[in-house]
């Protein structure tokens, strides 16, 4: 396996997407940074060491709060979640924030970028919007399992602003619009297809499923069917898949071969300067056997070298892809 | 006004150059505008006390807008308003760029001066805005917030306000709870001017006992001349020459003169009594235009500052202590917190929260406190809302 190594040498930068650290630090640590070691903690699928065992070279921080805050302190919370992130990637000597596609791709520590997870932390606000720009947020997605006045998730378990039809409001647009004024990502993993379907039309930059896989591989409603990846392909956006078991499987035993399936089979169907790495970790448990952790993605790029992908569409899902369209939507602004 | 016409003194252009700490246009351009600013012409606006005519008349050099929200916001959205009005702001400096000049330092300050614009910044009124939470305080200096009113006209759960003072409201903490220093020291860690008006006596003297930056009173008088407990008693005043802060003057008559009318001279009097007392290094102008309906004859609207000026010097001020009451003061202070900020720089963010049976209100979910055992109705949810988290990640 030695022609394995050099190959994946020149691609030792990584990018990586969506990480729920931000969320345990909050769970089990009450945003108290000193109690927790970022370095080498077993607790945690994520630590300064097997980022680096992963040769993971960028990271965007999800500032994540429950959907059980909607009308109630979300926008507070998601403050607080900005402010551990800020401080967890400014603390640390290997950490970098980070808030352009520039500064990602040039940096050479661990590059931090933080993004909201869920519409619900904006509280209908453009101005909060705007703040949270201001802050570094750079992706939002517009739903978590819950919907907002103005979209709708994926999930029905909580019983607010449920709607028929109008998936997308005015509103909903004028989000939409401001996000690709400021030049902010605009992701959809989470938010129900029609709600996306209504995004991919309307939104003049390219967005993002943070991280989602493929409905025709597992047919959970977390992820894309393909008449979606059409208009995904169309608008120049990107699909990050995860690896959660459950998504990637239908089921809690998954393994790394059925992950490059989903790789795989987006591939052919709207090609690999489509995809990147959504992992998810540390945002669910239950991960397949051999990509457990951070440190283990090496295990998926051998995969799927032993399935042809080249080089070039590697480097393209491991960091090339997302920077291509974070550069494009920082061009949507000017 | 019976006296001689005001001196403009055109030869000395410091000399006219007003730093005013509490100025609420930002609270005017909700409340007629619901903050569309593509509704309103700051060139031609006339229903307000402030607009960019009279600021240029007035010559005032920087400001310090505040960011308000009223207090029955507390326990509610208060965090989002803010942030709104803190938007609104920065907003207003976008669209006029040749006027205002964003500024988050002292020398942003200085270099608006040079570039002969008002240099603007954000003053956040009221500790309610940040809803308990150092990590917000510490986001919202992020967004360019330079000083925190430590309370409105409401208790905060770590904090007593001056209606306390009056009998009109219960005290809660005795001043400041101990969550409450921590709020103090976290503002000196970061660098966040910490202003004292509106608060208890109290306050205002734990304040004085613990900070280990100069503070300010945004807009505040004297409790000599008008004895509002909105105002500054003598003995408060003498210990902020003591730690350096400033005491900037509110022109509201009804803290000039304990009435509903007032003139320059009343407000001049202020001036004089503070200098007596405690010199002219701690003095500035804290108008409290568009916050307050009634203002002092002579002094209608933003344009009127140099005629203060001239009020000062025909009571033989002289030029240094002008100069420095209409800015060298707050840049004195303002300096002074940011070199605590950096001597201070490498010491840990405080990340100890309220205590959360200080805090508890129905609006406030409890996420990340381990120990419920203090809160009532929220108990019985956790484990149901823990499972319900742990279900959202998996779906």
């Amino acid at each position: 396996m030695a022609s394995e190594k050099v190959v994946v040498a020149p691609l030792a930068i990584k990018m990586v997407l969506h990480n729920d650290l931000a969320l345990r630090l909050r769970m089990h640590f009450k945003n108290k940074l000193s109690n927790f070691s970022i370095h080498d903690n077993s607790n945690f699928a994520t630590d300064i060491r097997r980022l680096a065992a992963g040769h993971v070279g960028g990271q965007v921080f999800a500032a994540y709060v429950l959907c059980t805050a909607q009308d109630k302190d979300a926008v507070r919370l998601t403050l607080e979640q900005i402010d551990v992130i800020r401080r967890m990637c400014t603390e640390n000597p290997e950490m970098e924030l980070v808030t352009t596609a520039e500064g990602m791709r040039n940096s050479t520590k661990i590059a931090c970028l933080i993004s909201i997870e869920g519409g619900h932390s904006i509280d209908s606000s453009l101005p909060a919007l705007r703040m949270f720009y201001q802050l570094g947020v750079r992706s939002m997605a517009l739903t978590h399992n819950c919907n907002t006045p103005w979209a709708e998730s994926s999930a029905s378990l909580y019983p607010n602003y449920q709607r028929k039809n109008n998936s997308l409001t005015d509103f909903g647009k004028a989000v939409v619009n401001e996000m690709n004024r400021l030049g902010m990502l605009v992701d959809l993993s989470h938010s129900s297809w029609e709600t996306a379907r209504s995004v991919l039309k309307h939104s003049t930059a390219p967005v993002l499923f943070s991280h989602s896989s493929a409905y025709a591989i597992c047919n959970n409603v977390r992820n894309i069917p393909d008449d979606l990846l059409l208009l995904l392909k169309e608008n120049g956006g990107l699909i990050m898949v995860n690896f959660y078991s459950s998504f990637v499987a239908c089921s809690h035993n998954a393994n790394v071969s059925i992950v490059a399936d989903h790789f795989d089979h987006i591939k052919r169907v709207i090609g690999a300067e489509s995809i990147g790495i959504g992992a998810d970790y540390d945002g669910a448990q239950g991960f397949p056997k051999g990509l457990e952790d951070v440190s283990k993605y090496p295990a998926l790029i051998e995969e799927l070298i032993s399935r042809n992908w080249t080089e070039e569409e590697l480097a393209g899902v491991l960091r090339l892809n997302f920077l291509r369209v974070f550069q494009k939507v920082e061009k949507v602004r000017e | 006004s019976a006296s001689a016409p005001p001196l403009r003194l055109s030869s000395s252009p410091e000399l006219n150059c007003a730093r005013d700490t509490h100025n609420d246009l930002p609270w005017q351009m909700r409340s007629l505008f619901n903050n569309q600013l593509n509704m309103v012409d700051l060139n031609k606006l006339n229903t307000t006390h402030t607009n960019i005519p009279k600021i240029k008349e007035g010559r005032l050099s920087a400001q310090f807008w505040a960011a308000y929200v009223p207090c029955d916001t507390q326990y509610k959205d208060a965090v989002r308003q803010t942030l709104e009005q803190i938007d609104v702001i920065h907003r207003m400096c976008h669209e006029y760029p040749e006027v205002f000049k964003f500024a988050a330092s002292s020398q942003d300050i200085l270099d608006a001066f040079e570039q002969n614009k008002t240099a603007s910044l954000i003053g956040v009124e009221g500790g309610h805005s940040i809803d308990s939470s150092l990590g917000t305080l510490r986001t919202m200096y992020q967004l360019g917030v330079r000083y925190l009113t430590i309370t409105h006209s409401c208790n905060t759960p770590w904090a007593d306000n001056w209606l306390v003072d009056t009998g009109s409201e219960p005290e809660m903490h005795g001043g400041l709870s101990e969550f409450g220093k921590q709020v103090i020291w976290e503002m000196n860690r970061i660098g966040m001017l910490i202003d004292l008006s509106h608060v208890s006596e109290k306050v205002m003297n734990q304040v004085l006992d613990i900070s280990k930056a100069p503070i300010i009173f945004s807009h505040s008088s004297a409790y000599s001349v008008c004895n509002h407990k909105r105002n500054v008693p003598d003995d408060v005043l003498m210990r902020v020459k003591e730690k350096r802060g400033i005491v900037m003057v509110n022109f509201y008559n009804d803290y000039v003169t304990c009435s509903p009318t007032a003139n320059i001279s009343d407000v001049a009097d202020h001036f004089d009594h503070i200098k007596k007392v405690a010199g002219s290094s701690i003095i500035g102008f804290g108008g409290d235009y568009d916050g307050v309906t009634r203002v002092p004859e002579g002094l209608g609207d933003v344009s009127k500052y140099p005629d203060l000026v001239a009020e000062l010097l025909r009571r033989k001020w002289s030029e240094d202590e002008i100069r420095d009451a209409l800015g060298r003061n707050l840049l004195r202070v303002f300096s002074e917190v940011e070199e605590v900020r950096d001597h201070l720089n490498g010491t840990k963010p405080d990340d100890i929260p309220i205590p959360l049976k200080e805090v508890q209100n129905p609006c406030r979910t409890d996420f990340g406190y381990q120990d419920k055992s203090s809160s009532t109705c929220i108990k019985s949810f956790y484990p149901l809302v823990l499972v319900l988290s742990l279900l959202n990640k998996l779906l």
